[in-house]
């Protein structure tokens, strides 16, 4: 029997009975609709996640911490792992020579030190608690800020400051364009020496009597950062509200610890920066400025060494995604099968009739796996129209949702064609598996037994 | 019986399971039917004619004993060879038509030919010819619930000559017809027996067509060939 006369067997049958091919075939497109769905969710997010990343040059970019052995240099869980790397050395301290130090190894582009404080921030009688960053120039002109509405600062000591859309926004401010220019009011707070001299313990407990000021910093809004769905203003920096170039923050009096952990730095004497921030030109230089650092006594963490647990966590999230996608695929399986046992009962006779007249049992299995395969490609190919069409659709109530708190536009799904070669491939493998048993059965029809059947 | 035997059975026996129970259809049947002849199996219901028929189409398989047709031993084919045997080397035709009722009349004489691998062009051509032979060509694009009884029996007959085969087994093939058609269905067999050398088998219940057009009789009766008939 010839490949297009068994296709031309399967498709006259499926056409006789179009109401139930058209169901079992609706079964098989919503499972793979469902799995398509899944799938480029998955990917859309995981291209997102890498893409900020990558626009944000995190990859290129390296975390210094005074002290204290990395991660990065091995597994905890498997000592064989660990690389041998000079030990970081607790009395160094992360300064502003050693990060002049730092920028001074080949392959570095900039080293800044990541400083941040808290202070009030205010504008036009809105005001908020926000920990202000401060980041040079270079950095602010980078991808890692992105400046939307207005400009960024262009030089270390200009007297002016970035901020978030969605800090302006709560602030009261609903166009962004319109902030720029605005004054912004960072009132900071700082030990008090005349204060501290006179402490009354009694009205210390009440709150009254910390020695504390505070002074108030006028500075204009030089720009507005675009928010994205994954990191605002840039996924690169954490707490990123407020950014101040460095030239103005010097002179701003702050008190000289953000956390718990600066109090015990202050404590083993010499408080240095908490973090620098390295850039490099490349990531082929990772390694070697790595080493370079810790030879100087710090330690290092490298997002490119935690991409691949990053990669593989998205693995897992795909496999759980198409592990819920492959629920819909087991139940349209089970449709077919039953759609297919069901056309054996029915047309017991006519495999009867094919048998006597010579079809072997090779020829009525190939009819029936044609008819299960058309069935899983019909059902596939409309599975992932359907899985298309509905990931679009939700991409775009999201974003529409999202368009009102301030969040562009942003493609959540990632349609690779492999998804829909995949699933097209995926659904016909499905529908042949569930055509083994039907295929079997029919095969083993007894001839004379059909040809009595009425 | 003159003729070299092309059909050879020996000690043939065929029993059924039914429950507990176990119910001999055949019973050490043996018989010759000489190549070109025009052989009746003649019996009341029940004694073992349509199994005898079953068993010579390759359709079943006997409990005990052979059957040897033009040389081969079919009892002791697997399941793809007897589909090749009955693919080419018998032909059946059948009391109730057996026909395809969503397929035309063409198309239902095209199927063993389809499963002979023949190509589609070559396919119609030779089914259109094999209609043409059955008086039928004017008829080819009919289903079958279009034509009338006899009408299907020259489908049946046509689609049974396809491959060419050496045999033609037919069970019954008047059961379902008026005198007038059964008879032209007989005459059509027994034409293609004289005309084309075709080997026939037919089980019967007409006496009258049996006398008429058959070279042997051989008369079953509780699953046994009657004294003296058949045997070689």
């Amino acid at each position: 029997m010839r490949f297009g006369d068994a296709a031309g067997f399967a498709l006259t049958s499926l056409k006789k009975r179009r109401l139930r091919t058209f169901l079992t075939a609706a079964g098989v497109t919503i499972g793979i609709g469902a799995l398509v769905c899944m799938i480029s969710f998955g990917k859309g997010m995981q291209k997102n996640v890498t893409e900020a990343f990558k626009s944000a040059d995190l990859f290129n970019s390296i975390m210094v911490m005074p002290g204290g052995p990395s991660e990065a240099a091995g597994d905890p869980d498997e000592p064989g792992t660990r690389r041998a790397v000079p030990a970081a050395r607790t009395d160094a301290v992360l300064d502003d020579a050693a990060v002049a130090a730092i920028a001074r190894i080949p392959g570095v582009v900039s080293a800044y030190p990541e400083i941040n404080f808290p202070a009030l921030v205010s504008l036009e009688g809105e005001e908020e608690f926000r920990l202000v960053q401060v980041v040079p120039a270079a950095v602010a002109a980078s991808p890692a800020v992105r400046v939307k509405w207005g400009r960024t600062y262009t030089t270390d000591n200009e007297a002016g400051v970035v901020v978030s859309r969605s800090f302006a926004r709560r602030l009261g401010a609903k166009d962004p364009a319109a902030v720029v220019g605005k004054t912004l009011r960072i009132t900071s707070v700082s030990f008090d020496v005349g204060k501290l001299a006179s402490l009354d313990l009694s009205k210390l407990f009440s709150g009254g009597g910390l020695p504390v000021a505070q002074e108030h910093y006028d500075l204009p809004i030089l720009g507005v950062t675009e928010a994205t769905a994954f990191g605002e203003g840039g996924s690169g920096l954490g707490q990123n509200d407020v950014f101040l170039p460095p030239g103005p923050a010097r002179g701003i009096k702050r008190l000289p610890i953000t956390s718990v952990w600066d109090v015990f730095r202050m404590t083993e004497g010499g408080l240095g920066y908490s973090a620098v921030s390295v850039k490099l030109g490349s990531l082929r230089d990772l390694e070697a400025v790595k080493s370079k650092v810790r030879e100087m006594g710090f330690s290092t963490f490298a997002l490119a060494d935690q991409f691949e647990e990053v990669t593989k966590a998205f693995f897992f999230m795909d496999m759980i995604l198409a592990a819920v996608g492959m629920i819909a695929i087991v139940v349209a399986a089970l449709g077919i099968v039953n759609t297919m046992v069901m056309s054996i009962l029915e047309r017991f006779r006519e495999i009867g009739v094919m048998k006597a007249v010579g079809a072997g049992d090779g020829d009525i299995k190939r009819i029936f796996f044609f008819e299960s395969g058309a069935i899983g490609l019909i059902g596939g190919a409309a599975g992932c129209l359907l899985g298309w069409a509905t990931s679009l659709l939700i991409n775009r109530i999201v974003n529409i949702y999202l368009a009102r708190q301030g969040v562009p536009s942003v493609g959540y799904f990632a349609f690779p064609v492999w998804i829909f070669l995949g699933a097209m491939g995926f659904s016909l493998l499905v529908s042949l598996a569930a055509g083994i048993y039907p295929a079997r059965r029919a095969a083993r029809v007894d001839p004379v037994v059909a040809l009595r059947h009425d | 019986m003159n003729a070299k035997p092309l059909v050879q059975t020996r000690s043939l026996s065929k029993t059924y399971v039914v429950g507990d129970v176990r119910v001999a259809a055949l019973a050490d049947v043996t018989i010759d039917v000489g190549e070109g002849r025009f052989v009746a199996v003649i019996g009341a219901s029940g004694s073992g004619k349509s199994t005898l028929l079953n068993l010579l189409g390759g359709l079943d398989t006997p409990t005990a004993g052979t059957i040897e047709v033009d040389g081969a031993l079919i009892s002791s084919m697997d399941r793809e060879a007897l589909a090749r045997y009955r693919r080419h080397g018998a032909g059946m035709i059948f009391q109730s038509f057996n026909l395809v009722p969503a397929r035309t009349a063409l198309e239902n004489v095209e199927l063993p030919l389809i499963f002979a691998g023949a190509r589609r062009a070559e396919r119609r051509r030779q089914a259109a010819d094999l209609l043409g032979k059955v008086g039928l060509a004017a008829r080819a694009g009919h289903r079958p619930s279009e034509l009338s009884g006899g009408e299907q029996q020259r489908v049946a007959v046509a689609r049974a000559l396809a491959n060419g085969p050496r045999i033609l087994l037919a069970d019954e093939p008047t059961g379902n017809l008026d005198s007038r058609t059964a008879r032209e269905i007989v005459g059509l067999l027994a034409g293609l027996n004289r005309d084309s050398g075709l080997t026939v088998v037919m089980v019967s219940h007409e006496e009258s067509l049996v006398r008429e057009f058959a070279h042997d009789v051989i008369r079953l009766h509780d699953g046994k060939v009657l004294a003296g008939e058949g045997a070689p």
